[in-house]
């Protein structure tokens, strides 16, 4: 997901000194973000929400470490990876996969709605280990090699989970065709 | 016929593709259509509507900056403390190795000031060349020892100075007190001549 979040350098200096304002100001521009690359990796909105606020807690903790290389919302989706993956690796995460409690931001083209929503649905069913592979790559633009990584596992499990979960997702939308495998 | 993979797809989709699956795919409708099918799943998968938390959990991360300034606050006073501790032990301790309080020492200069006048009454005048009385020669000599002691220990306390300086201020005293006898003595004798 390509985001400008342009925060000002002073918003990030006067966080790093532990201005309640400020800090609160930066939660209210990533919160979002946040929560929708994590909601995205795990299959509960719990505990989506319990990785922003992990996150959050930690770009507190860390924010003077921070120095200001890079985007700042690179630094704060690191953390938010690291957070979620985490608490796949711990096998936290309940079955229940509803979406109803939550809001919608913007909506996606108005020609692909239909198939977002089974797209959405297809996605959802997804292992957590798969949707977090395919967004880490597909949309956030990770690399194998940084996703493994991540995970701790071989470029070569990386590359296998997103082959299937592409095969699992085009055969839930209803591809037909003659790709084997 | 063969057809390509996943795997092969998503591999020339990255640009990876194999010669075979190049070739492939560039002369197999089916496989393009599925090359076609991946990269609009991709596109939509990007497309997906952002989700927001359902409830805000910006209060549970204030509550925690809260108490960890707090924590740093007990931290910080603990700290002061012992600096606190540090300065009154360099201000009891240290100081009166050097100067000592403004009043204390206003006392010892006093004392010492006496002593000094009593001695140079005692060395300044003809009383120490009186010839006395075998009891007050006694008596004098005794007071004299019992001075040369005290001094003594004043020496030995300018070479250890965490003596409490209340401790010097009774030798001082008491060397006043000696040499205030010891002049008496020798008046006395001066005068029975």
């Amino acid at each position: 997901m390509t985001l400008s979040l342009a925060v000002p350098d002073i918003l990030v200096a006067r966080a790093r000194t532990g201005d309640e304002e400020a800090l609160e100001a930066l939660y209210r521009a990533f919160e979002g973000p946040v929560y929708n690359l994590a909601r995205r990796m795990l299959r509960n909105a719990e505990d989506a929400e319990d990785v922003l606020q992990d996150t959050f807690l930690e770009v507190v903790k860390s924010i003077r470490q921070y120095r200001g290389e890079g985007h700042l919302w690179g630094w704060i989706r690191q953390i938010t990876v690291s957070k979620a993956l985490m608490r796949i690796r711990r096998e936290h995460v309940r079955a229940a996969d509803e979406l109803q409690d939550e809001t919608t931001g913007k909506a996606g083209p108005a020609g692909a709605v239909g198939a977002g929503i089974d797209l959405e649905r297809a996605f959802e069913d997804l292992s957590e280990t798969s949707r977090a592979v395919v967004w880490l790559h597909d949309v956030e633009g990770y690399t194998h090699e940084e996703i493994a990584e991540q995970m701790g596992k071989t470029v070569s499990f990386s590359k296998s989970q997103l082959a299937r979960a592409h095969a699992r997702l085009r055969r839930k939308l209803g591809g037909e065709g003659s790709v084997n495998g | 016929m063969m057809h390509c993979t996943m795997e092969d797809l998503l591999a020339l989709r990255a640009g990876e593709g194999s010669v075979w699956a190049r070739k492939h795919s560039a002369t197999c409708a089916e496989c393009q259509a599925e090359l076609d099918a991946l990269y609009q799943r991709v596109a939509q998968l990007k497309a997906m509507p952002s989700l927001r938390p359902a409830r805000d959990r910006w209060p549970a991360v204030r509550e925690a900056v809260r108490a960890d300034k707090r924590q740093q606050r007990r931290v910080m006073a603990g700290w002061g403390s012992l600096a606190a501790a540090a300065v009154l032990a360099t201000l009891f301790v240290v100081q009166p190795l050097g100067n000592g309080a403004p009043t204390e020492l206003a006392a010892l200069d006093t004392i010492k000031q006496r002593s000094a006048s009593i001695e140079s009454r005692l060395t300044g005048s003809q009383l120490g060349n009186r010839v006395m009385s075998g009891w007050e020669a006694a008596l004098a000599a005794e007071l004299e020892d019992r001075i040369a002691v005290i001094d003594g220990q004043l020496e030995t306390r300018t070479g250890t100075l965490a003596a409490p300086r209340s401790a010097e201020m009774d030798l001082w005293r008491r060397r006043v007190d000696l040499m205030e006898q010891l002049y008496t003595v020798r008046r006395a004798a001066y005068q029975g001549m």
